[in-house]
């Protein structure tokens, strides 16, 4: 893991040091003001992010205060938004571009891949590109077809990108600041079925903003999970100390790269996992976390590591995403076949 | 409160245009998704079009016989901010509810 001294000591020293409640669009709202106040070199642009403020309002507001060169709207073309950030890039901007949804990066993977995430390695370190690419990630608004994707597992197999995804609006705030001041492309991942539930942030202090976080502490089993599984595997944790299983709840937050560490201290203690994503199973990133668990915690695990995800289909609109992604009751279950597993 | 502005749509067919008719709500009424908000007439039929969403309608543009561009305002909708903009629902956190019991012996070794 790399240091993550410049957003805290910044965010320290930026603001009063208590807490106020704010929804996650507010927060990353909060943060982009701040990033651009701060930095003359940040550009933020996107479809509808300038004068609209962005289909979910994270924008709201910004092209107003800081002007439309620096907040701006984007034709309807991904490939161009991330072209361009390559340019920006190249020209000693900081972008902070958006997809609207997550299934609108398809069309600009040739600039993520075979640009964003290698021109700093090509260019032997000359040219970095210190892009956030935000991207409304993962499914539960009920939205039609590319609304709803979680495509952690393709950026986090590209070499080159970092990929984060905070669950909270303390961690969005905070993540999000931390993000834009790393000179690596990193692929923001914010949950977008949690954009509007509140939470305490603490903008004084960040805390530590790499690696992972353990948001409940439990000695039976450890649930790992991101976005907004967290909320999700906090809730079954809750309804499964109902029947006397004490489940720690792990928020990876970084997907690239994942904090190894912390899931061999978390697992080597309760020494049994299960990975919750949303994301397809096959080549999901809960077969990367089962890997780095079992290659630490091989020999005190009590069972194989189970994953709990979504299914090997094309996302389903409307109602029938409760049947996608993982619920309480699959959740439980995949918990309950941990617990029951016996070896020989 | 957040405002969101609904401009003519594209009716289809190559149109450009369009005259209203009549309107079938004004400023002031709550609407819901699906609700006729005004009947337009283009050159090649009369139609009646839908609202997009559901909101309090604050201003419509265009007195019967005006001729609207696709793309100018039509009717601008006041939403609450947590809606307005987005695509989907906002989901609710209701309280969990599960159908599955954990049993487990759990031999502490």
């Amino acid at each position: 893991m790399y240091e993550s001294t410049t957003a805290t000591l910044e965010a320290r020293a930026a603001t009063e040091n208590q807490s106020v409640k704010l929804s996650m669009q507010q927060a990353l709202n909060r943060a982009l003001d701040e990033i651009l106040s701060n930095d003359p070199k940040t550009v933020v642009f996107g479809e509808d992010c300038g004068r609209l403020g962005g289909v979910f309002r994270i924008t709201d507001g910004l092209q107003a205060k800081h002007g439309e060169p620096r907040v701006f709207d984007t034709p309807l073309a991904e490939s161009g938004i991330l072209g361009m950030s390559v340019g920006l890039a190249m020209a000693g901007f900081h972008p902070i571009p958006e997809v609207q949804f997550d299934g609108f990066a398809y069309p600009a993977i040739n600039q993520i891949v075979c640009q964003i995430a290698r021109m700093n390695y090509r260019s032997r370190g000359t040219l970095p590109m210190p892009i956030t690419l935000r991207v409304p990630s993962f499914g539960g608004i009920r939205a039609p077809e590319h609304h709803g994707e979680s495509l952690e597992a393709l950026f986090a197999h590209v070499p080159g990108l970092k990929v984060v995804s905070p669950s909270d609006p303390h961690d969005a705030y905070h993540l999000l600041k931390h993000a834009a001041s790393r000179p690596d492309p990193v692929i923001f991942m914010e949950p977008k079925s949690r954009y509007w539930q509140k939470g305490d942030v603490d903008a004084a202090d960040g805390g530590t903003l790499t690696g992972a976080r353990v948001v409940r502490p439990g000695r039976h089993l450890t649930l790992v999970a991101w976005g907004a599984m967290v909320a999700r595997c906090l809730q079954v944790a809750e309804l499964a100390a109902e029947d006397g299983i004490d489940v720690e709840v792990l928020d990876l937050r970084w997907l690239k790269p994942i904090d190894a560490e912390a899931l061999a201290t978390s697992v080597g203690k309760t020494r049994r996992a299960v990975v919750v994503h949303e994301a397809p199973l096959t080549s999901g990133l809960g077969a990367e976390v089962a890997q780095l668990i079992t290659q630490s915690c091989f020999d005190t695990l009590k069972a194989p590591v189970d994953r709990v995800t979504g299914f090997d289909v094309p996302y389903p609109s409307g109602d029938l995403e409760d049947e996608y992604i993982p619920n309480i009751d699959r959740i439980l279950l995949g918990i309950q076949r941990v617990l029951e597993y016996r070896r020989g | 409160m957040a405002e969101i502005s609904f401009p003519l749509p594209d009716l289809g067919e190559g149109l450009i245009e369009a005259t209203v008719l009549d309107w079938l709500v004004s400023p002031g009424d709550q609407v819901e998704r699906n609700q006729p908000l005004v009947e337009l007439e283009t050159s090649k039929s009369a139609l009646e079009l839908p609202s997009p969403q559901a909101g309090k309608v604050i201003r419509i543009h265009g007195a019967p016989g005006e001729t609207i561009n696709v793309g100018e305002p039509l009717v601008v909708f006041e939403v609450p901010d947590n809606t307005a903009g987005i695509v989907g629902t906002v989901p609710k956190d209701d309280a969990p509810k599960r159908r599955v019991r954990l049993s487990a012996v759990l031999d502490e070794d």
